[in-house]
C-alpha cells in the first residue's frame, strides 16, 4: 500500500493482470451471444465458457421463482425489473475512488488500516493493491477475471461447488453465473494470514446496468482472513441486481466475512451466499444490510465436518416502502459442529422484513449445538415476519431458536429521559442498543463510526416514533 | 442551560391512580435547597409511586394535586424536561439497558443536561457526535467521578446495568447524578443492596454533591444506618399514601426501635 493511488489507476490491465488489452466500454443484451461475448472480452479459459454456456441453458429453462414456493411467498417479485436485461462493463476509475467511504481510502492514508484492496465499478475492476507483506505469502485480493488467468485452476475446483451457489438453484443463479462479470476473488494460501484486513467494494452508478457480481473466497488450510466486503449504487430508474458469494474455508482456517449491503433506493437485489466450512474451521460472517427497494438474500453456512464452527450475525434497518428478505440456512452435516445464528431487525414507516432461519441437523450428526434468534424492533407501521425452522435427525444434540417482533421498551425509555435525554434521542439510543452486539463484530472502528452514524441517519429521517 | 441555582420542590395535595388504583392520597411535603428530607414508610405504601410521580412516569395518573418547582408546575412535563430543570432520581429498581454502555448513556444524558443538543439542532449540525461533550473532555470528567465512588473503569463500556449487582446498580446511579449535577435529588432506596463500605463512600458522595450544589435531597430509605452518613433535618412517616407525621431526627430512633404498629394507633390511617 505504498504508492499512492492514482499510479495504479489506468482503467484496465490493472498491476498487469488483465490480459489483452480491452475495449474501455462493453454493452451488451442480457442474451446467448452476450455468454459469448463475455468470454471473448475477458479471454477466458475453455472450461469457463463452457459453464457459461451450460448455465445459460438452466436459465432459458427455469422460471422465474413464483410467490406459490414458499421462500418467495413474502416478496412481491412482480415488482423486480426482470425482463430486458442490459449488461454494461464500463469502469470509471477516478469516480470509483472518489465515492469511496472515506474509511474506504485508509489504504492511502500513512496508517494504513487494511492490507488489501479491490474496488469495482459497473461491472469492471477498477482499482486493486495488496500490501508487500501480504502479496509475498502468495495472498490475493484481486478481479476475478484477471484471476481467472493467474488462478484458474484453483478456480476452477472450487467454482459453484456450493449447496445453493450452483447454476441451478434457481432463475437468479442462473443468470450470474452465465453472465457474470465484475467479480471478487480472494485467496489465502496455507497457513497464511494477512497483518489487517482486506477489503472489496463492489459499486455501480446509473451506467452500470444489471449487478450480476460474483465474489470467490478461498482460504486454505491454517489460514486466516477477515474480509470486507460492500456494496453500494446509484441508479435513477429501478434495476436488477442478482449477485453470489462463494466462500470456502478449510481445515482450520479462519474466516471472517463483513458483509455491507448499501444498495441505492431502486436497487432490487437477490443475493446467493455460501459458506462451505471444513473441518476445525471457524467462521464468523455478518451480514449488514440497509439499501435496496426489494432485497432477497439467501445466507447459508454449511458444517461439512467435525469442529466445524459458523456464527452468522447480521442487521437490516429498513425504512419507508423497502422489503428486506433473508433466508439463512444452518446445516450440520457432521458430529460435532457449532453454529450460532443472531439477525436483528430494525423496521419503521411502512416496511418490511421477512426473516426464514432453518437449523438442519443431519442423521449421525451427533454432538450438535445449533442456536437462531431473530429480534427485530417494529417503530412505525412497519410489519416483520419471522419464521424459524428446525430439522433435527439426529438425538444428542443441542438446539435452539427463538423469534420475537417488540417495540421500543417504554421503562427504558422512561430511564434516559429521567436523565435529561429527550424521547427522540432515547428512542435512537436504545434502536442503536438494539444493533450494537452486531455492530461490535465489525472490525475497524472507523467502519463501526460509519455504521452507527448510518443508523443513526436513518432513524433520524423519520419522525418521533411512540411519542 | 434550564437549570437554575438552588431550587424548591412542592408537592401539594398529591393524588395519584395506577392501573384504576388511588396510591397516593393527598401528598404535601416542601424540600427547600439545603435541606434534606427523609421518607420512611412501610412496604407498599407508596413511596415510590411518589418518586416516579414527580420524575413524570407516564404510567401514574394524576388526580388532584400540584408539583412545583420554584413556583412552576412540572406535571405538563415530560421527565427530560423535569430532569433538565434539575430534578433527579435515583431509582429502586434502575432499569438495565443492553447494546448502550454506561459511558454511551452518561456522555448522552450529561451533554443534554448542559444544552449540547440544543446547540447542534440550532447550529443544524448533523455529524453524530455534534450533540455530544467532546469525547476527552467528557472521558477525564467521568473517570474522576468514578475514580471518587471507587468504581471500576470497566464499568464504563459495561451495558448499562445489565447483569450490575444490586450495588454496583446503585452506585452508578450516584454516579449519574454527580456527573448531571442536579438541584433537588430523590434517592429511592439508594441504600439498599450497598456492602458496608459502599454505603460509607456513596453517602459520602451525596454529602459532597449537596454541600457544592446546595441541592435539595429527599431520602426514601427503611433504615437508620443511611440516616447515620445523610443526616436529615426532616423526616416523614409516610403510610397508606400520605406523609401521616413530620418530625425532627429523633423520630428515626423511634421507628427504629418501635416500627410502624404505633403510626396506626397514633394517627388514625
Ligand atoms: N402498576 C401497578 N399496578 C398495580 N398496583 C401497583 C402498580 N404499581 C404500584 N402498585 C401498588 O402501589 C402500591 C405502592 O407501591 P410503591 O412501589 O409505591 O410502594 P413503596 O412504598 O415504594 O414500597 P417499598 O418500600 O416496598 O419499596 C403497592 O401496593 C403496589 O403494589
Ligand atoms: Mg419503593
Amino acid at each position: 500500500m505504498s504508492k499512492p493511488a492514482n499510479q495504479h489507476v489506468n482503467g484496465n490491465g490493472l498491476n498487469g493482470n488483465g490480459g489483452a488489452a480491452k475495449a474501455e466500454m462493453l454493452t451488451l443484451e442480457a442474451n446467448t451471444a452476450a455468454v459469448e461475448a463475455l468470454s471473448d472480452y475477458y479471454a477466458e479459459p475453455a472450461w469457463m465458457r463452457a459453464a457459461r454456456r451450460d448455465a445459460w441453458a438452466h436459465y432459458e429453462r427455469m422460471d422465474w421463482p413464483h410467490t406459490k414456493e414458499e421462500a418467495w411467498r413474502r416478496l412481491p417479485l412482480a415488482r423486480y425489473p426482470l425482463e430486458n436485461r442490459q449488461i454494461a462493463v464500463a469502469p470509471n476509475p477516478l469516480q470509483a475512488l472518489r465515492s469511496l467511504p472515506a474509511c474506504w481510502l485508509s489504504p492511502l492514508a500513512p496508517q494504513p488500516q487494511v492490507s488489501g484492496i479491490v474496488v469495482h465499478q459497473n461491472g469492471a475492476v477498477a482499482y486493486q493493491d495488496i500490501e508487500a507483506q501480504a502479496a509475498k505469502q502468495g495472498i490475493v485480493v484481486m478481479d476475478l477475471h484477471a484471476a481467472l488467468h493467474t488462478h484458474g485452476d484453483l478456480i476452477r475446483r472450487y467454482w459453484m461447488q456450493g449447496t445453493i451457489t450452483r447454476p441451478d438453484f434457481n432463475k437468479f443463479t442462473a443468470l450470474n453465473a452465465a453472465l457474470w462479470h465484475g467479480g471478487t476473488f480472494v485467496y489465502v494460501p496455507e497457513g497464511a494470514r494477512a497483518l489487517r484486513p482486506l477489503q472489496a467494494m463492489v459499486g455501480y452508478d446509473d451506467q452500470g446496468s444489471t449487478g450480476l457480481h460474483h465474489t470467490l473466497v478461498v482460504v486454505e488450510k491454517g489460514a486466516r482472513l477477515t474480509l470486507i466486503q460492500d456494496r453500494r449504487s446509484l441508479e435513477f430508474l429501478p434495476e436488477l441486481n442478482s449477485e453470489m458469494v462463494e466462500i470456502y474455508a478449510e481445515e482450520g482456517a479462519w474466516v471472517r466475512y463483513v458483509s455491507l449491503q448499501h444498495w441505492g433506493e431502486q436497487r432490487h437485489s437477490v443475493s446467493v451466499q455460501n459458506a462451505r466450512v471444513a473441518r476445525d474451521a471457524h467462521l464468523l460472517w455478518v451480514n449488514v444490510a440497509l439499501g435496496g427497494q426489494m432485497t432477497k438474500d439467501f445466507l447459508r453456512t454449511d458444517l461439512l465436518a467435525p469442529g466445524a464452527h459458523g456464527v452468522m450475525q447480521g442487521l437490516t434497518f429498513a425504512a419507508k416502502e423497502q422489503v428486506m428478505d433473508q433466508s439463512t440456512y444452518q446445516l450440520h452435516q457432521a458430529p460435532d459442529t457449532y453454529s450460532d445464528l443472531l439477525f436483528r431487525n430494525v423496521l419503521r414507516d411502512q416496511a418490511k422484513t421477512v426473516f426464514y432461519g432453518m437449523i438442519r441437523v443431519e442423521p449421525g450428526a451427533q454432538g450438535t449445538q445449533g442456536y437462531q434468534a431473530n429480534n427485530n424492533l417494529l417503530l412505525g407501521k412497519a410489519r416483520a415476519h419471522a419464521i424459524p425452522g428446525l430439522e433435527i435427525a439426529a438425538n444428542d444434540v443441542r438446539c435452539s431458536h427463538g423469534a420475537t417482533v417488540s417495540r421500543l421498551d417504554e421503562e427504558q425509555l422512561f430511564y434516559l429521559q429521567a436523565r435529561g435525554i429527550a424521547r427522540y434521542d432515547a428512542e435512537q439510543l436504545l434502536v442503536q442498543g438494539f444493533l450494537r452486539p452486531i455492530i461490535e463484530r465489525v472490525p475497524l472502528a472507523c467502519m463501526r463510526d460509519g455504521l452507527d452514524e448510518e443508523i443513526a441517519q436513518r432513524f433520524r429521517e423519520s419522525p418521533a416514533q411512540t411519542q | 442551560m434550564e437549570q437554575t441555582l438552588a431550587q424548591t420542590l412542592e408537592i401539594r395535595d398529591l393524588h395519584v391512580r395506577v392501573e384504576g388504583k388511588e396510591i397516593l392520597k393527598g401528598v404535601t411535603l416542601t424540600v427547600r435547597p439545603g435541606e434534606t428530607h427523609a421518607l420512611m414508610g412501610p412496604n407498599g405504601s407508596g413511596k415510590s409511586t411518589l418518586s416516579y410521580t414527580l420524575m413524570g412516569h407516564p404510567k401514574y395518573e394524576i388526580v388532584g394535586g400540584e408539583v412545583l418547582l420554584n413556583g412552576e408546575s412540572l406535571l405538563a412535563l415530560s421527565p427530560d424536561e423535569r430532569a433538565r430543570r434539575g430534578l433527579f432520581l435515583a431509582m429502586q429498581y434502575p432499569v438495565s439497558v443492553p447494546g448502550v454502555t454506561l459511558y454511551t448513556f452518561l456522555r448522552a444524558a450529561a451533554s443534554a443536561m448542559r444544552g449540547y443538543g440544543e446547540a447542534a439542532r440550532r447550529s443544524g449540525d448533523q455529524r453524530l457526535h455534534a450533540h455530544l461533550i467532546p469525547a476527552r473532555e467528557f472521558r477525564q470528567e467521568v473517570n474522576a467521578e468514578i475514580g471518587k465512588l471507587k468504581m471500576d473503569q470497566a464499568f464504563l463500556n459495561r451495558y448499562l446495568n445489565e447483569g450490575f449487582s444490586g450495588g454496583e446498580k446503585k452506585r452508578a446511579e450516584i454516579l449519574q447524578m454527580a456527573l448531571l449535577k442536579p438541584r433537588i435529588a430523590i434517592l429511592d432506596e439508594t441504600d439498599s443492596g450497598l456492602d458496608i463500605d459502599a454505603l460509607r463512600i456513596v453517602s459520602e458522595g451525596v454529602n459532597r454533591l449537596q454541600a457544592e450544589l446546595g441541592m435539595g435531597l429527599l431520602v426514601i430509605t427503611h433504615y437508620q444506618r443511611l440516616l447515620n452518613y445523610i443526616r436529615p433535618e426532616h423526616v416523614h412517616i409516610f403510610y397508606n399514601g400520605r406523609v401521616v407525621h413530620s418530625a425532627g431526627p429523633e423520630l428515626v430512633e423511634k421507628l427504629e426501635a418501635q416500627g410502624y404498629d404505633w403510626v396506626q394507633a397514633e394517627f388514625g390511617v
